[in-house]
């Protein structure tokens, strides 16, 4: 079930960046809505899971953006296991508390893959940091979304579930 | 729950894969290029639906507005029609000059490349790739390395595994890409760079001794085999110190965020050659 949950998540971001992309053209509006994915696995469900979830994103939206393959599937490995062992630690629970983890992960991602290409290319990529903050705040904006309304949807769930229960103990009186 | 000690023997256990996957394509950049083109064209079967329901809900609200507007944009449009009428035989009969003194002077005669027409349906899913999915493909004639350009200039070239139906084209603002430019005033040869924070090209290999200001029109000057010669690619915003360290700033005359229906030079242009035939 915790697997099945976890590919659900992971596809569906990946489809939804994919789908999306049109609003990315020639850097219009920058988002990574995998990354998003793979922290909001990370905080729900632990550092394995988003381990995992970080890889197989990762290397779908390599294969599907045509970089080399790996790249992205080992930066958003990295970034899962951290903010699983991050909300682990810590007890994030707060939609707003996460949602600022979504940002450091989306700074800690961008500043990695710097790194990354600057191991490869031999040579410190330019950074474009107006590009890096508008990712970050949109990510942080999706981030924020989903987890309120995951914290909607558990409460409504538990209301509906402690209401029944009442109404039927009171019948039974 | 797995423990810890098994936690981080799962990471190396990742981390050592995905960089002997990524130390395996470096240095050539080859072994994935079979399953990158399926995944591209499997993704571009997404994007294209994407796109079409987009354009349709937008559809919906711009063809209600523009059924109010309908009059008022005929009338408006029957006078540009007038006008590019009017334009376009003055064009010819310059066309006609050009291929008069060619002949003439037994000069190679200028070809225009067919081009067709496409539309962008989707952008690179990793934020920071510059490249863009056409709506053309293997099926309709379309090639890796052919240019492509749309009214106001050059936008970039097809790259590597266009699919049956889709292409991606490598933006001329991504990190990688480079295009072989004149300025237009002085006749200067240069390399147009991408990949600017500031969203700016850069003009490198140009002569220290060219005089160069701004606002000088840069044309491609189709010595690089992907574009065809002459069609502008933006004009100099700033030239700022001298010598080798001279820094030729290019502002590109497309906007790269607003592409819509674009061109492919269907025909690689010819390496210029200007020269006589001697008699």
């Amino acid at each position: 079930m915790k697997t099945t949950r976890v590919m659900a998540i992971v596809l569906g971001s990946v489809l939804l960046q994919v789908a999306l992309s049109r609003y990315a053209v020639g850097g219009r509006f920058a988002f990574d809505l995998v990354l998003v994915g793979v922290v909001f696995v990370a905080l729900q469900t632990g550092a394995v899971a988003g381990m995992i979830a970080g890889t197989i994103g990762g290397l779908a939206l390599d294969l599907l953006s045509g970089t080399v393959i790996g790249f992205g599937g080992l930066l958003k490995t990295l970034v899962g296991c951290a903010a699983g062992a991050l909300g682990t630690q810590f007890v994030v629970a707060k939609a707003s508390a996460r949602a600022l983890i979504v940002a450091g992960a989306t700074l800690a991602h961008g500043l990695m893959a710097a790194g990354l290409q600057a191991v490869i290319d031999q040579t410190w990529p330019r950074m474009a940091w107006t590009a890096m903050l508008e990712q970050i705040v949109i990510n942080t904006v999706v981030g924020w979304t989903a987890f309120v309304m995951t914290e909607s949807f558990v409460g409504a769930i538990a209301r509906s579930r402690s209401r029944s229960r009442s109404t039927w103990s009171r019948r039974q009186w | 729950m797995l423990s810890s000690r098994r936690t981080v023997t799962l990471l190396v256990v990742l981390c050592l894969g995905h960089v002997l996957l990524i130390s395996a394509q470096v240095p050539g950049k080859s072994g994935s290029s079979a399953l990158n083109g399926a995944a591209f064209g499997a993704a571009s079967r997404i994007q294209r639906m994407m796109a079409g329901l987009s354009d349709g809900i937008g559809g919906l609200w711009s063809h209600y507005a523009g059924l109010r507007n309908a009059s008022r944009d005929n009338d408006q449009l029957r006078r540009q029609v007038l006008d590019l009428e009017g334009a376009l035989a003055a064009e010819r009969a310059k066309a006609a000059k050009v291929t008069s003194l060619e002949e003439a002077l037994a000069l190679q005669k200028t070809v225009v490349p067919p081009t067709l027409a496409a539309r962008v349906i989707a952008g690179n899913p990793v934020p920071g790739v510059m490249t863009a999915s056409l709506d053309r493909g293997t099926a309709d004639g379309v090639r890796p390395n052919m240019g492509v350009i749309n009214a106001s200039g050059v936008i970039g070239r097809v790259i590597a595994n266009p699919s049956r139906s889709a292409c991606a084209v490598q933006l001329l603002i991504d990190r990688s890409a480079a295009a072989g430019a004149t300025i237009e005033s002085s006749g200067t040869n240069g390399l147009v760079t991408g990949g600017f924070a500031d969203g700016n090209l850069r003009m490198t290999l140009v002569s220290s001794a060219a005089t160069i200001a701004s606002g000088d029109r840069v044309v491609t000057s189709g010595q690089d085999g992907f574009y065809p010669s002459g069609f502008l690619i933006g004009r100099v915003a700033q030239v700022s110190g001298t010598g080798k360290n001279r820094e030729i700033v290019v502002a590109p005359a497309v906007d790269f965020g607003r592409l819509d229906v674009v061109l492919i030079v269907l025909a690689a242009p010819p390496v210029a050659d200007v020269k006589a035939k001697r008699p």
